[in-house]
């Protein structure tokens, strides 16, 4: 445990992620609508030491009740549609809508149109667009980040 | 109509094993997967709609067969209940398996989760924290990729098996090639083999990372989760600079690969999966040593070798429980000469059997890619092999969940039929099969033991 914790120190060092320079934060709740977990997968990384997002405040919140920012992945299906659309109405105002990839942004999606429901734009206005197949971690990040630095 | 039924069952008594089960045209077609990792097809035509169930042989083909019932409208005589699948518009007791009991209640999870999860919904069924039964109901994420890919050419195909799951894109695309590869009579070349074969080892290397790590996740071990997250972000940051896509999309393709290493690609990558091994060796032997953490693994999420080989398990879920079977063994058009299975010392079935067989297989994964890193890698075209009579192409490759078949069926140069089973899909059952008798919170340890895609599944 002490090795793990030293190497993971080290491995900090050397990656020297600047220091937050921000007073903000954004909680952040995800919704897979669809996805084929590229957007998931890179998504969890952001917290890892490489990223280390938590450092902005920026974090995955366990509730649409915490959260600022409802993240979405994927083209929504027909099936998806409905629990999406909950999860947004559980959220508190000022409430905003983040498309993460290029399926959530209706880009090269693949599917039965009788078994998608639309972009992501076609259910909820959507505030921030991250393209991408899948948008990596660096540029997930700085979009998010942007975002804060946006937000009145 | 009994052919089928006796075809089926003298397969599975020689040692076989239903690979898949998919309705096409008038018939229902079952792959039927030799310990050697042949495959057949046996076939029952439909009457009225109809067909025999084989799910009393082999349950493994029972959520087969519910897809079939819900996408084709086929009836199965002797499944009952045949209950949805895909289908969600039915309530609650037409789905799930009716428990009754004093103080029995239900606990419901999802489709939403509170983190960065795929959707699906599970249905628990529990006396105060005992897990009695778990349904799951997933196909929250089915997009109708199968469907939607009739009529395409083999290239055009390529992405609706391509891009239904990150974390499997080369196994599903390897399994489609090869399925078409089969139907036009083509065979690999010594470099696209071997090309083949390094981006399945390198989508194995990523996963089986990652997977190590959602398991220290499991049990809130942050510094485990950490640590083999920094490994994942390294092992796809090679995947970038070796094909220029961190999930390896658009490395394959049909009838040949583009997929070329330089001898400066293969330094770079040489010194990495070094690097790699070491870093990950060590962390590893910290999770060893990491009490607490250990103590949360052994006798959790139970699969017997005997309900494994009933319900199908493959890959490192199935290993872990004493079940040999790796479609890598078998080598069909790939370069894993002299490839024998490993399996951890204990093959108890539980999530520390399911965890240490990740580690075993990721040191094995470490070795194959030495060996095919050796040379420069070229472009390359398969070539004429056996002649492509078939009417039916199958391609069966091991993704570092499990056996993953893909079936083409062609009209001259167009997709007819696809339908790809992938490890996750066969190993959904044996998930919520691990999950009865245990307590509710072990259950996000014991699924993420499985570490199963739902976006394969769902397709």
């Amino acid at each position: 445990m002490l090795t793990l914790l030293r190497d993971l120190r080290r491995l900090r060092r050397s990656i020297a992620l600047p220091a937050p320079d921000r007073g903000r934060s954004l909680a952040v709740r995800h919704v897979d609508a669809g996805s084929c977990n590229g957007c998931e997968h890179e998504l969890t990384l952001l917290a890892g030491p490489h990223y280390d997002l938590q450092r902005f405040g920026l974090g995955v919140v366990a509730s649409p009740r915490h959260a600022d920012v409802l993240l979405v992945t994927g083209p929504v299906t027909s099936r998806m549609r409905e629990p999406l659309l909950a999860a947004y109405q559980a959220m508190p105002e000022p409430r905003r809508v983040a498309a993460l990839g290029d399926c959530a942004l209706g880009c090269n999606v693949l599917g039965l149109a009788s078994e998608l429901a639309g972009r992501v734009e076609d259910v909820l206005p959507v505030d921030l667009t991250i393209p991408g197949c899948p948008p990596k971690p660096a540029e997930i990040a700085a979009a998010l980040l942007a975002f804060i630095d946006g937000a009145g | 109509m009994s052919g089928y039924l006796e075809l089926v069952e003298s397969a599975l008594a020689a040692g076989s094993r239903v690979g898949a089960l998919y309705a096409s045209g008038g018939s229902v077609r079952t792959v039927i997967v030799s310990p050697h990792g042949a495959t057949q097809i046996a076939e029952a035509p439909l009457r009225d709609g109809r067909a025999p169930s084989i799910v009393g042989l082999a349950p493994a083909a029972a959520w087969d067969e519910r897809e079939a019932a819900d996408l084709y409208g086929i009836r199965f005589d002797g499944h009952e209940p045949l209950r949805p699948l895909v289908h969600h518009d039915l309530d609650l007791a037409g789905w799930t398996v009716p428990v009754h009991g004093e103080d029995v209640y239900q606990v419901a999870v999802g489709p939403t989760h509170a983190g960065v999860i795929e959707s699906g919904h599970f249905r628990f069924h529990v006396v105060g924290d005992r897990i009695l039964q778990l349904d799951a109901r997933l196909f929250y994420k089915h997009r109708g990729l199968e469907r939607a890919a009739e009529g395409q050419s083999a290239d055009g195909g390529l992405a609706y098996v391509g891009r239904a799951c990150a974390a499997c894109a080369v196994s599903n695309s390897v399994a489609y090639a090869h399925a078409w590869e089969e139907l036009l009579g083509l065979a690999p070349t010594a470099d696209l083999a071997r090309g083949r074969t390094i981006l399945l080892e390198l989508e194995r290397l990523w996963s089986h990372l990652n997977d190590i790590g959602a398991i220290c996740a499991g049990v809130g071990f942050a510094a485990g989760n950490s640590g083999f997250a920094a490994l994942t972000e390294r092992a796809r940051r090679l995947n970038e600079r070796l094909t220029g896509h961190r999930f390896l999309f658009g490395a394959v393709q049909v009838g040949g690969s583009r997929f070329t290493l330089t001898r400066d690609d293969l330094a770079h990558a040489r010194t990495e999966l070094e690097e790699l091994r070491a870093e990950s060796r060590r962390a590893w032997r910290e999770l060893l040593f990491n009490a607490s953490f250990q103590d949360r693994l052994p006798d959790v999420g139970v699969v017997s070798a005997e309900d494994g080989r009933a319900l199908g398990a493959v890959g490192p879920a199935a290993r872990a429980s004493g079940l040999p079977d790796d479609a890598r063994a078998a080598g069909r058009r790939l370069a894993y000469d002299g490839f024998a299975a490993v399996a951890p010392r204990r093959t108890a079935g539980d999530v520390q059997a399911r965890l240490e067989q990740r580690a075993v297989e990721l040191l094995q994964t470490f070795d194959l890619l030495d060996d095919l890193l050796a040379d420069p890698l070229d472009a390359s075209a398969a070539v004429p092999g056996a002649p492509g009579a078939e009417a039916v192409g199958v391609g069966l490759v091991e993704s570092p969940r499990g056996a993953t078949v893909c079936v083409v069926e062609r009209d001259g140069a167009l997709i007819r039929r696809l339908h790809l089973r992938t490890g996750s899909y066969a190993n959904w059952p044996v998930v919520a099969h691990a999950a009865a008798g245990n307590l509710l919170p072990d259950f996000p340890l014991i699924n993420k033991s499985f570490e199963l895609c739902y976006a394969c599944a769902d397709r």
